[in-house]
């Protein structure tokens, strides 16, 4: 590219001892309100991005009346049981969607022999019973990484679409990548009703660790 | 004029400058790779900014919207030139490491080029990562599901960068907030402006040539016009056949993400099957090797080739441990993407679960339906709002239920039936398998009684019979 049209050059000329300290000066405070101008932008966007993390706390909601029927006249073999869960994604008005969990009945001090996992979560005991009434019931999210799992009644095995993690009807895990068993939830009557407490827990790994009570 | 115009911008020189450069050896089809990726990076970008003009992102308007841009024979185009251009993106970009790590092209003075077109090529699959959970339909949820929970494999901050990535303890509209920002803003601008580095450092560095013992005496050929038309005729070419497979093989939207859906497989992009079937091969309890060691390592390793590869020509003869490495390499690349793929299409042959075609579900405005007719507009629109909150999340925003579990409510014969049966199921709810139009279907309906008050059961089942 062609200069040819200007004049001569200011930094021909490196100036007096004063204006080579004052340049160094305004060389280093440019930096420097540059550096400040960044942090200061850094500093609330970071805070924007960090999320919400707070578990929050449960709420019992009703499970439906003819599933539960259902479980209380079964014998050994799980039962799906709806419920309609209402809560808030954000901040999008509150919107109900169906959900289910799964039910067992169990014989407590089997099940106490074969799942002593369940009464622990990450740092102590579990906050609730996790076998009411002699029913346990499971969240029905599988605890490998949070896809949803159906029971095969010929196998008698809980199993997994996504990756083909196993459990038993106890909530065992058998096979498969998963690295729990099945995550019980807190069960209660109330006023003939049966309640349960929805509880989401993290996925992949090996201790249970509560993440959120949506209400 | 040109003249006139240059002594005031410098521009012509500019471009003069930029277009004379000399190829080693000549032009040549072997250097297509780099500037081909970089039209198809263009070519997302376009389509990209022009998508997020009907895209909403939110869980309530993510998929809504995603149909409606399925329902415009335009938008639709353009979406599906974005989805092609995707996967036509990234196969460049692997096609273009490949080359160069055939030639040897990232030794001595080359290593910083090529570690940013390493970072390209991880920002691309952020992309690719990122823009899989936009449509908000089933394969949507599950497969950015589990890709979100692998991050709770690593160690110690696993659950801090889980939460990190997906703006909470859930799945939901804030990660589509999140993925949204990223896949247009963030990682587009991170794009460009490592892209804006490694063409600079490749004018700084020169073409690397052909891997032979010192390519300097070779006869230089021109970049333009030979090398460019090269580079357009292919870009042509890739041009041509992302319009073909677009026309072809649109996109498919399956239906809107249901967390509850327990039939589902989900599947990753063709570019992520090698990772899904290192997955499969661990152990459970190792689930960090597969997710992130083995993946890890991997990375590592491609950003130290340079150092790695020690010999000092970059003749094929002198280099044969690294190509002996690639070959392998590839081979247990192509091997886990083909495996699997074949293990997903068994197990979605398998599953009970059929996708649903969006694009068949008719957005019948319903919204628009009570403004129009005033005599019913008050009951309506608080049918409307009740409708949406209740029950829009089983039967569908429009009443077009959901297959296998919840009937549709449009076209419905019972619903444009008996108003005293209809508003009984309502108040009191129903269980067991039913039939609607030959359909079966076996959710289960609460009872509304003890949530909606008389007055607004009857508000909703007005609204719903003029549903169509």
């Amino acid at each position: 590219m062609s200069n040819d049209h200007r004049g001569p050059s200011a930094y021909d000329d490196p100036g007096t001892p004063e204006e080579i300290t004052r340049r160094t000066f305004m060389a280093n405070a440019t930096l420097t309100l540059g550096g400040i101008i960044g942090l200061g932008l850094a500093i609330p966007i970071v805070g924007s991005l960090l999320p919400k993390t707070g578990t929050g706390g449960g709420t019992w909601t009703a499970l439906d009346a003819a599933g539960w029927k259902e479980l209380q006249a079964s014998t050994d073999k799980p039962v799906k049981i709806d419920f309609v869960l209402t809560g808030k994604d954000a901040y999008l008005p509150e919107a109900s969607s169906p959900e289910s969990v799964w039910g067992v009945k169990v014989d407590l001090e089997k099940f106490k022999a074969k799942r002593p996992d369940v009464y622990q979560v990450k740092g102590g005991e579990v906050p609730y019973p996790a076998v009411n009434m002699g029913f346990a019931i499971f969240s029905p999210i599988c605890p490998h990484l949070g896809c949803r799992f159906n029971y095969d009644d010929s196998a008698g095995k809980f199993l997994c679409p996504c990756h083909g993690s196993q459990f038993t009807a106890i909530g065992e895990h058998t096979a498969g990548p998963a690295d729990r068993g099945l995550d019980p939830l807190p069960l209660r009557e109330q006023n003939g009703k049966a309640q349960i407490t929805w509880i989401r827990y993290a996925p992949t790994v090996p201790d249970r660790i509560v993440v959120s009570y949506m209400s | 004029m040109l003249n006139w115009i240059d002594q005031r911008t410098g521009f012509v020189t500019m471009a003069k400058d930029f277009l004379r450069e000399d190829i080693p050896g000549g032009a040549s089809y072997w250097y297509v790779f780099g500037s081909a990726t970089l039209f198809a990076m263009i070519l997302q970008i376009a389509t990209g900014i022009f998508l997020t003009f009907f895209y909403a992102p939110s869980a309530s308007t993510a998929w809504e919207s995603t149909q409606a841009i399925y329902q415009n024979p335009f938008q639709h185009f353009v979406l599906s030139m974005h989805y092609w251009g995707s996967s036509a993106m990234i196969a460049l970009v692997f096609l273009h490491l490949l080359q160069v790590v055939v030639w040897g092209a990232y030794k001595s003075p080359r290593e910083i080029q090529w570690i940013v077109g390493v970072l390209l090529l991880l920002v691309t699959m952020v992309l690719g990562l990122t823009g899989y959970l936009l449509p908000w339909d089933m394969n949507a949820y599950f497969a950015s599901q589990v890709a979100i929970n692998l991050t709770l494999t690593v160690p110690v901050v696993g659950t801090f960068i889980q939460t990190f990535a997906q703006d909470g303890t859930t799945l939901g509209t804030l990660t589509i907030n999140r993925f949204f920002g990223l896949h247009v803003w963030l990682m587009p601008a991170a794009l460009v402006a490592l892209v804006a580095a490694h063409l600079a450092i490749f004018r700084h560095n020169g073409p690397a040539g052909p891997p032979v013992e010192d390519p300097r005496p070779l006869k230089p050929g021109r970049f333009w016009p030979d090398q460019v038309f090269m580079d357009t005729f292919v870009s042509f070419l890739i041009f041509a056949i992302i319009i073909g497979l677009s026309f072809i093989a649109p996109p498919f939207l399956d239906a809107k993400a249901d967390p509850t859906q327990s039939q589902f497989v989900p599947y990753p992009a063709w570019y992520f099957l090698d990772l899904f079937g290192l997955l499969n091969l661990v152990p459970g309890q190792f689930e960090i090797v597969g997710a992130i060691i083995i993946p890890g390592i991997a990375t590592t390793i491609l950003v130290l080739l340079p150092w790695i590869d020690r010999s000092t020509t970059r003749t094929f003869g002198s280099r044969k441990p690294i190509l002996w490495m690639l070959t392998v390499s590839m081979a247990i690349i192509l091997g886990l993407t083909f495996w699997s793929q074949a293990g997903i299409q068994a197990k979605e042959a398998a599953s009970p679960y059929k996708p649903v075609d969006a694009t068949t579900i008719t957005a019948a405005a319903p919204a628009a339906a009570p403004a129009a007719g005033a005599a019913a507009a008050p009951a309506a629109i608080d049918g409307a709002k009740i409708f949406s909150t209740n029950c829009s999340s089983c039967h569908g925003a429009t009443g077009q239920g959901m297959p296998g579990t919840f009937p549709p409510l449009a076209g419905n014969p019972v619903v444009q039936g008996d108003i005293k049966k209809l508003t009984g199921i309502v108040t009191d709810g129903l269980h067991g398998k039913i039939m609607v139009k030959g359909q079966s279907y076996d959710g289960m309906m609460p009872a509304w009684k003890g949530t909606l008050k008389p007055a607004e059961i009857d508000a909703v089942v007005t609204y719903i019979r003029t549903l169509k």
